[in-house]
């Protein structure tokens, strides 16, 4: 081997090691395993095809699981995108103090999932703070609080989440925002359009991509929501996310790493399958314009 | 001279062999400051009494001492006495990681109780150390404050659900019963009495079929959904425990712990305890306990049983009880010690324990705990009718043991 | 005149009812670390309340969130070091070499950054189990040493650099490592310190992997420790948001002194998209 082929396989070996034990051999170990009957508890396994896959689509924790966690994914993803771009105009401009409500609103973003969610708990308290909010609006929090209640616990959560990563992707919409040439909003108000025609006619359809972007990253992220339901819930009162269910199923009392395997695999499958869609008909609407 | 040299190396070896001491290791839960010096004078105590054994102590935590153990048999490095709760022991007995310890164990079988939890398919795999059942706790001055005579205690459902009600009625921050929110394997042991009080079995007595959807189980579940619904007081197990202890709530279920918080924390609660009720006295609560094992791959088998035999001696038992405040030793003997008959609490205690009635020994018991947790979370969380729910647990149950 | 008055007004009216949601919670979690346990968190004792580092110092005499900072910070600090040694090299090839195979690596980062993570939580459990690697340092560095958006961020920045100061250094002589230590690593200098920040914050704030990977005690982080006090059922709330601040304190002050580094880390990734 030349000495620069060699320089240059030295150089890349990190991430050749990284990827092929830390990410191939997984993936392809956890494909494996979903076709058997792996748990820790027992002392060997069997090869059992597809009868995991089988068992998923009886377990009703499963079911419900997806079915959490797709309301979660179409409950927070369109909201923290549209507040998000809400709140990168409100600080576009410039104007005294806009540092300071830029951090502001970002500081979310940047606390550990944990510590908010732990904060939360709090919060969503039977005689908390948000029950006495809602109880100035008029609304009647529910007896034990927003949290021991099937029926608002996974909405309460997904408030929370809406809340933690706004600031995020306002940061994403600003960079946005300044990509756009300030000649053609000149030239827009030279023709005599008004600022909500130069929203709807420049802005938006210029942040397209950047819409996209943060759609796919953000849904990719919320499919995947774990930490806030392991501190607050544990997963009860209907709020399981599908990584839950994996976590659940695979690294507690049963440890069956076979099923929580083949459970895993379909919630890839289900967010490759959402992030295709999404290009798709996101991508066509661009066209049409 | 070959044949002395001989005599020599033949005597220094058996002498070694003979002053070797076997190293046998021992994990246990109880890791507080205020037990754990019992627990190392106790083996300190044994290895005194056995100076050819020594004793390696491991503590394990309740958070995630279950999943050590299960590493530590698929890794094959479980030790050799290992404390087993007993709704584990089932499936580490099915899966062949305990070791049968019948023939070890049945001389002393009649001095103790537990025997039945420990029992899978015909074998023993585990000792009784610690029995643990849940009794009714009440608060005495609510009750007065409420109109009850102060040696009332309630006997039935509709006398628990009265009194419940009647200290809601209190108003100001005060709540009847004590309701646990949906928390593993806590919420479902607080319907258990009351499902078993009512006379309700999860399977049918010749194994067949599940009969959790019962009428009586589905009594027993509305029940516990009224006392929830018209005076409950939610939250985990500590947070009800701590608002019980602080005066603001009148019932709840818990076990002997909470004997000792009030004496470490100092509480003056004017104390009830009494049998869970059922729809006729008395109650019948639920039988769990700690129990210890030996590991199928464990060398040292007998001198793993000989410390099992020494903790569990009625002595050491007496002696751990009184350490931890804990008011149910398996042992019979122990039982009989006048330290349990000093507090009327302590009796309630052995009283309860004397009629309690356990799971079934399964080794999917697991997954069994789960859809009736879910059952019961459905019912009282949910807006499932008792009914409903408790069929649906029954359908997951029959599934699960292909009993369909 | 007076419009764009009432307009300024009613602008920093709504900027500040959405900075008071943004930073309530926050502001209320430093507010309860500081006051005594048991005492009243409503919101009127917010102001009369006490003010006491008296959970602080229980925190640390007998709670160990010494350690938990301290491992917390240490772990953070290798894999930062880490990223930015090996993230460098590799995209210094990527960014200089062309060819199929060096396509195929990148197709390889670009697919990794695709991939959920939950889809590992089985396996590299498994993994770590086997070879006893569960429960200790490793376990929490090793898989993060390479994170591949470390790469996509300097591969790119790199490859906007032309290579003319390298082929220069090249021909006067100098070896190859001589030259990415001293001429290509300084270039990199902006691309290096947003990744070292990414990889700091992700890691310090990582919880999933920490907690799967980890039993003991003294190997928690910070996040999985407060997790942990949680679940103990024996901590007050006011402990928990003095614990909960000590975790998130670093992270702010940091952000303070390098607000611009992290607001382009994050936007250069937006844009090139």
């Amino acid at each position: 081997m030349s000495q620069s082929r060699l320089t240059a396989l030295i150089l890349l070996s990190p991430w050749i090691l990284s990827f092929l034990v830390f990410w191939l051999f997984p993936l392809v170990y956890s494909l494996v395993m979903g076709f058997t009957d792996y748990r820790l508890v027992a002392r060997d396994w069997t090869w059992v095809g597809f009868d995991n896959y089988r068992s998923l689509l009886q377990d009703g924790a499963f079911r419900s699981s997806i079915e959490n966690t797709l309301v979660f994914v179409l409950g927070t993803v369109p909201v923290t995108t549209i507040l998000a771009l809400g709140m990168a105009l409100l600080v576009n401009r410039q104007f005294p103090g806009r540092g300071l409500f830029r951090a502001g609103f970002f500081m979310p973003s940047i606390t550990a999932i944990v510590v908010i969610a732990l904060i939360f708990t709090n919060l969503y308290q039977r005689g908390g703070y948000i029950a006495t909010l809602a109880e100035m609006v008029g609304v009647t929090p529910p007896q034990h609080g927003w949290l021991y209640n099937e029926g608002t616990a996974l909405y309460a959560i997904m408030a929370m989440d809406v809340w933690m990563a706004v600031g995020y992707y306002m940061l994403i919409f600003l960079a946005g925002l300044k990509s756009i040439p300030e000649e053609l909003y000149e030239a827009a108000r030279i023709q005599g359009a008004g600022q909500l025609r130069q929203f709807f006619s420049i802005t938006l359809p210029l942040l397209r991509p950047v819409a996209l972007f943060i759609l796919v990253i953000n849904s990719i992220k919320s499919f995947q929501v774990f930490i806030e339901i392991f501190v607050m819930t544990k997963g009860k009162f209907d709020t399981a996310s599908m990584v839950y269910f994996v976590y659940e199923t695979g690294l507690t009392t049963a440890f069956q790493f076979g099923y929580a395997s083949a459970a895993a695999y379909v919630l890839f499958v289900i967010i490759a399958l959402f992030s295709i869609l999404q290009f798709a008909l996101l991508r066509r609407r661009q066209s049409l314009w | 001279m070959k044949a002395v040299i001989i005599a020599v190396l033949a005597v220094t070896f058996l002498a070694g062999a003979a002053g070797a001491a076997t190293t046998i290791e021992w994990w246990q839960f109880w890791t507080d400051p205020a037990v754990k010096p019992v627990i190392e004078s106790m083996v300190a105590d044994f290895e005194k009494a056995n100076p050819d054994i020594k004793v390696k102590l491991t503590d394990l935590t309740w958070a995630n001492g279950h999943e050590k153990i299960v590493l530590a048999f698929s890794s094959g490095t479980a030790p050799d006495v290992v404390e087993l709760g007993s709704d584990w022991i089932a499936q580490f007995a099915a899966n062949d990681q305990l070791a049968d310890i019948g023939p070890m164990v049945s001389v002393d079988s009649a001095q103790f109780q537990g025997w039945g939890l420990s029992t899978y398919k015909g074998a023993v795999y585990a000792c009784p150390w610690i029995l643990g059942t849940r009794v009714l706790f009440g608060n005495r001055d609510l009750l007065t404050r409420a109109g009850f005579d102060t040696a009332f205690y309630p006997i039935n459902w509709a006398q628990l659900k009265d009194a419940a009600k009647r200290i809601q009625a209190l108003g100001s921050n005060l709540y009847g019963w004590g309701s646990n929110t949906a928390e593993k394997h806590r919420l479902y042991k607080k319907y258990l009495p009351f499902f078993w009080s009512a006379g309700a079995q999860i399977f049918s007595d010749d194994g067949s079929m599940c009969v959790v959807a019962s009428s009586k189980a589905v009594q027993a579940l509305r029940t516990y959904q009224e006392l929830h619904d018209s005076a409950g007081y939610v939250d985990t197990q500590r947070g009800i425990e701590d608002a019980f202890l602080d005066g603001k709530v009148g019932f709840i279920i818990s076990g002997d712990w909470l004997l000792k918080r009030i004496e470490l924390e100092n509480r003056k609660t004017n104390l009830l305890s009494t049998f869970v009720p059922g729809p006729t006295y008395p109650g019948r609560s639920f039988l769990g306990g700690e129990y210890l094992a030996i590991s199928k791959d464990s060398d040292n088998k007998d001198a793993a049983m000989r410390l099992i035999r020494f903790v569990t001696s009625p002595e050491n038992q007496v002696k751990f009880c009184k350490a931890n405040r804990s008011a149910n030793p398996s042992s019979l003997a122990a039982q009989d010690d006048p330290y349990f008959s000093s507090s009327l609490h302590l009796q309630t205690f052995i009283a309860a324990i004397r009629t309690a009635e356990h799971p079934p020994v399964d080794p999917d018991w697991v997954y069994i705990e789960d859809i009736l947790e879910k059952a019961v979370e459905d019912a009282i969380f949910g807006s499932h009718l008792a009914g409903d729910a408790l069929l649906e647990a029954r359908y997951k149950i029959e599934e699960l043991k292909g009993l369909r | 005149m007076v419009r764009t008055i009432i307009r300024a007004a009613g602008r920093y009216l709504v900027l500040g009812v959405v900075l008071v949601i943004m930073l309530f919670p926050l502001a209320w979690m430093f507010r309860v670390a500081f006051m005594s346990p048991g005492s009243s968190i409503a919101l009127g004792s917010l102001f009369t309340g006490d003010f006491t580092l008296g959970n602080f110092t229980d925190l640390f005499v007998s709670g160990s969130i010494g350690r938990y900072l301290f491992n917390s910070a240490f772990v953070a600090a290798v894999v930062t070091l880490g990223n930015i040694i090996f993230c460098f090299m590799v995209a210094y090839v990527l960014a200089r070499r062309a060819g199929f195979w060096m396509k195929a690596f990148f197709a390889t980062v670009v697919l990794v950054l695709m991939i959920p993570a939950h889809i590992l939580i089985v396996p590299l459990y498994v993994l770590m189990l086997k070879t006893r690697m569960y429960d200790t340092y490793w376990a929490l560095i090793l898989p993060w040493l390479v994170y591949p958006i470390g790469i996509f961020l300097v591969k790119q920045y790199l490859e906007a650099i032309p290579p003319s100061m390298e082929e220069a250094a090249r021909i006067d002589g100098a070896g190859e490592a001589r030259i990415l230590l001293t001429v290509v690593m300084p270039l990199c200098k902006p691309a290096l310190a947003v990744l070292a920040i990414q990889a700091f914050f992700t890691n310090w704030n990582s919880f999933l992997f920490p907690f799967i990977f980890v039993s003991r005690e003294e190997l928690r982080t910070l996040p999985v420790g407060l997790a942990h006090y949680q679940g103990q059922q024996a901590i007050d709330w006011q402990h928990l948001m003095a614990g909960s601040a000590v975790a998130v304190l670093p992270i702010l002050v940091l952000f303070v002194f390098l607000q611009r580094q992290i607001v382009s880390g994050i936007t250069a990734g937006g844009i090139k998209q």
